[in-house]
């Protein structure tokens, strides 16, 4: 018997992970697969439109940030730069201003808090800039990323194709390949020595975010000092490194604390039918030829939406949440679920399930379904993400809420 | 405004036209042809790739079944790149009319269609997902063809012998004197430039828009627009063309084809030649029937949906005898003949598997016409690959196995293995780029991650080429179009990959914010 099972490791899951476990709470952590970190940008995406601070109050009644509360936001914030700081892994930003990091095209994506190497701090649009691009690495798009720089204003000077040494046989270059050599110092200086030479000149360098994985901010120092100019890394398409070294960061943190973490196992909720108020009482687990019961005192969804599992889509038309088919929020027959036009608002992205400011999910009367069942991150209804940019912002929020009921 | 003259002029680059164009270079006849927009973008390209038996018209147009075996055998002999031969099987299922078996065997012998019967423990080992309710069988020789493939061969033997292929200009004007059409006007759909290309012949092989082209010299052709629907499956069940052996009905034929099986198809008259909205019914329809021929079929994954429409004449309503009405399939109008406008025919209907036999029909009358006396020479002529070994994924797979393989050469689209040097060339041998034209050549972005993340490499490394393009509208416009592919199948797994795709794109990358929103 767990006090808290957490379902799901993605940003919302392993942060409540991370809050329950600080408070000596016997925490249990089970997934299905890998968490949407990593395919994410890695950065902390509160609210694009304006800053959150001066809008928050305007958003809608039933949207997650509503539910979950302004002072729900500003601790989770907190708290996760404390989590991260810890970790070595300082972000930059804040919830009273917006951040606009390069994203790998040369558009500028709009976040709150972005990892130090993203954010650099001393880089403005008036700071003269190149930007390096690495042969073999499929994924860092310089031609574009400089055209639309510049048409964003940055005082891009030039792009540097940079090679890797020797001519060893390589496989095609995934950004994770490049990121395992440059966790290895003798690798770092290998390839200042050979950079070097082709960066007189240059005062600031862009390149891809390939340096390091394991310890990212310690390697992006040194490499820094070893070139002896100022860096900083642009996200690339998956395997995306800021989004897996928060996710690396993440899961330290949570071994550190104690949680104890199942991975590769899908879980079915289990009710327990024993008592008069309705509770959920764990659930089974899924692994390869096996399945086995797993108790807990509360539950906390973290299962994601249709991306990650959370929400399931089936040929009908009907929409199931995966783990304890909980009422959706959504009562149409047969809605559609895509709007006809990739850039149009799509429909898919506001469902979910509706839940209290307790993170309880709601039945469709709005009572609690299970009086010990939480949810939190993109499984909650109501908010379109990616337009409002909001995504991992829900995530914390609600997974702190989410932790703070389950506690209580 | 820039002018040349040929001797034959074809509009339409489709199997029609390109046959045509093809069949006159061999005869040494000066060709052009024309399209408003891009090889294999009409009926051509949006077709299930079956390359008939011609069992399907055993019964109800035994003529179309004979030049449907015979071009069958041709096909095989000057085109084998293009083929997979993956065979087809007829399977009568317990629960279809008893007796359409029987008498679709006798029509099919009476016309000397090549097939034998299979028992149905032959069918389970040759083919074991299918169904158990299978009550008769029989192994005919139809094979999966891949029409961009051919489309391309075609385009590239034609300009290799010294015909032209011009691509985005429609016609917008016929220049008539005399009750003879003498030149054609057209604008480009890239510049919006106008030239004038004579001709002493004028074909219409525009498929679904050849109502349209003929308007323009003043002719009405009594087209009717045949929707039919097909969806590409992300996996290949059977090895084996499926037919099912009953009455002519939607949803009938599974074609296996490269690294994935085509359902097809439906039959839903549409006003027009743009029109190729599909409606969730008919989805459901072919997953259903998909599901009776092989059970678990609805539980795999669907990659894609899309629409082709069939031109179709009806003679009927022409009311003039005038017309050459070779079969049921395919028709050659001589304008001269039937609305006094010498110069100018219009050919229609007809089926891929045919087209070679078309072209040959339409070319007879064109060198009757230039009173040129040399033969039909298509039928033993092969055509020539453009490129003899990537197309096929297993050919592909190999050599990146290989150690010939060249390590700065990256795999840009992992899911169909086309490499960086299959870009390059591409660009190097168009003067513009366009990514959907890109696919057509390459099966770029065609499979199960429907160029999420390949879309982005490949523009990247046309972009310091392609500089005075807007090849981020094109991007646009292509994702877009790879989206809408999909929307119709918001479910299971495809559902997954279409939110990964735009998360990708909206939250990674941002395309929205530099793309002008594709529109």
């Amino acid at each position: 018997m767990t006090d808290i099972l957490i379902i799901g490791a993605g940003l919302s899951g392993l942060f409540a992970s991370i809050l329950a476990a600080k408070v000596n709470a016997d925490v249990t952590l089970v997934s299905a697969g890998h968490g949407g970190l990593s395919i994410s940008h890695g950065c902390i995406d509160v609210w694009s439109k304006a800053t959150p601070s001066r809008s928050f109050s305007r958003i809608r009644k039933k949207h997650p940030y509503r539910i979950a509360g302004k002072r729900a936001l500003d601790i989770a914030i907190a708290a996760f730069e404390e989590i991260t700081h810890d970790a070595s892994y300082p972000f930059s930003g804040s919830l009273s201003r917006q951040l606009f990091i390069p994203t790998a095209i040369g558009a500028l994506h709009c976040t709150a808090l972005a990892p130090y190497s993203l954010a650099h701090s001393e880089i403005t649009n008036t700071t003269p800039i190149a930007i390096g691009s690495i042969a073999g690495l499929r994924d860092c798009f310089p031609e574009m990323l400089v055209r639309n720089l510049r048409a964003n204003g940055y005082a891009v000077e030039r792009s540097i194709p940079l090679s890797l040494p020797g001519s060893e046989p390589c496989r095609d270059l995934y950004s994770t390949d490049l990121a395992y050599r440059f966790d290895d110092s003798s690798f770092r200086e290998q390839i200042a020595q050979l950079w070097k030479p082709r960066l007189s000149g240059i005062h600031c360098l862009g390149l891809p975010a390939v340096l390091g994985l394991r310890q990212p901010h310690q390697v992006f120092q040194s490499f820094q000092e070893l070139l002896g100019i100022k860096l900083f890394e642009i996200p690339t398409p998956p395997p995306s490194l800021p989004g897996l070294r928060l996710e690396k960061v993440l899961f330290n943190t949570a071994i550190h604390f104690g949680v104890n973490i199942i991975l590769g196992s899908s879980a079915t909720g289990l009710i327990d039918r024993s008592q008069k108020l309705k509770r959920v009482s764990g659930i089974k687990l899924h692994a390869a030829n096996s399945s086995r019961h797993l108790k807990a005192r509360n539950v906390i969804l973290a299962t994601g939406g249709f991306l990650h599992g959370g929400l399931i889509a089936r040929r009908d038309g009907s929409i199931h949440e995966s783990v304890f088919n909980l009422p959706l929020d959504y009562s149409e027959n047969r809605p559609a679920l895509l709007a006809p036009s990739i850039f149009d608002e799509q429909p898919y992205e506001k469902h979910g399930v509706r839940v209290n400011s307790q993170m309880q999910p709601l039945d469709l009367k709005g009572d609690p379904v299970y009086e010990n069942l939480f949810a939190a991150g993109g499984i909650i209804a109501g908010a379109d993400r990616q337009s409002e940019g909001s995504r991992q912002g829900i995530d914390l929020a609600t997974a702190q809420r989410a932790v703070e009921a389950a506690l209580e | 405004m820039p002018s040349f003259s040929t001797e034959l002029l074809v509009i339409g680059a489709g199997a029609t036209g390109l046959g045509i164009a093809w069949d006159a270079c061999l005869r040494g006849i000066k060709v052009v042809v024309v399209d408003q927009s891009n090889i294999a973008q009409g009926t051509s390209g949006r077709y299930h790739g079956l390359l008939h038996s011609g069992g399907r018209y055993a019964i109800t147009d035994p003529v179309s079944a004979q030049e449907c075996a015979s071009e069958n055998t041709i096909l095989r002999r000057i085109i084998p790149h293009a083929i997979e031969d993956t065979g087809g099987l007829y399977l009568a299922l317990r629960t279809d009319p008893a007796d359409y078996a029987h008498e679709w065997l006798l029509a099919c012998q009476k016309i000397g269609i090549d097939l034998e019967p299979r028992s149905l423990d032959q069918v389970r080992r040759r083919e074991p997902a299918l169904t158990k309710a299978i009550s008769q069988a029989f192994q005919v020789n139809a094979a999966s063809l891949d029409s961009f493939d051919l489309l391309n061969s075609l385009s590239h033997s034609i300009r290799k012998a010294g015909g032209q292929v011009l691509l985005h200009q429609r016609v917008n004007e016929f220049i008539i004197e005399n009750n003879t059409v003498v030149a054609a006007e057209l604008v480009s759909e890239l510049d919006q430039t106008t030239m004038h290309i004579g001709a002493e012949i004028f074909i219409n092989a525009a498929g679904p828009w050849s109502d349209q082209v003929a308007a323009l010299a003043g002719v009405n052709i009594p087209l009717t627009h045949s929707k039919g629907t097909m969806i590409a499956m992300a996996n290949r069940l059977t090895h084996t063309i499926i037919h099912r052996c009953r009455p002519h009905s939607n949803g009938d034929v599974i074609v296996p084809a490269g690294s994935v099986m085509i359902i097809g198809t439906t039959d839903i008259p549409v006003a027009s030649a743009n029109d190729l909205s599909i409606q969730q019914s008919e989805i459901d329809f072919l997953m259903d029937q998909g599901e009776e021929l092989i059970p678990g079929f609805a539980k795999t994954r669907p990659l894609r949906a899309w629409a082709g429409i069939r031109p179709i004449y009806n003679s009927r309503q022409y009311g003039i005898n005038a017309t050459r009405e070779y079969s049921r399939s395919h028709v050659l109008i001589d304008h001269g003949e039937t609305d006094g406008i010498s110069g100018l025919a219009s050919i229609f209907g007809g089926k891929l598997t045919t087209f070679r036999l078309m072209a040959q029909r339409v070319v007879d009358f064109v060198s009757r016409e230039l009173q040129i006396d040399d033969e039909c020479c298509t039928a033993t002529v092969p055509i020539e690959p453009e490129k003899k070994e990537f197309i096929v994924l297993s050919n592909r797979t190999t050599r990146l196995l290989s150690s010939e393989k060249d390590i700065s050469d990256s795999v840009i689209c992992e899911c169909e293995n086309v490499r960086q040097s299959e870009i390059e060339s591409y660009i190097q041998s168009s003067p513009h780029f366009e990514l959907d034209n890109l696919r057509c050549t390459t099966r770029l972005g065609m499979g199960p991650c429907q160029s999420a993340f390949c879309s982005v490499r490949a523009t990247e490394i046309a972009f310091s080429s392609h500089e005075s393009e807007d090849l981020l509208a094109d991007l646009a416009s292509f994702i877009d179009r790879r989206w809408r592919g999909t929307s119709h199948l918001a479910w299971g797994q495809s559902m997954r990959q279409m939110a990964l795709s735009r998360r990708l794109y909206f939250e990674l990358l941002d395309i929205q914010q530099v793309s002008g929103d594709g529109s």
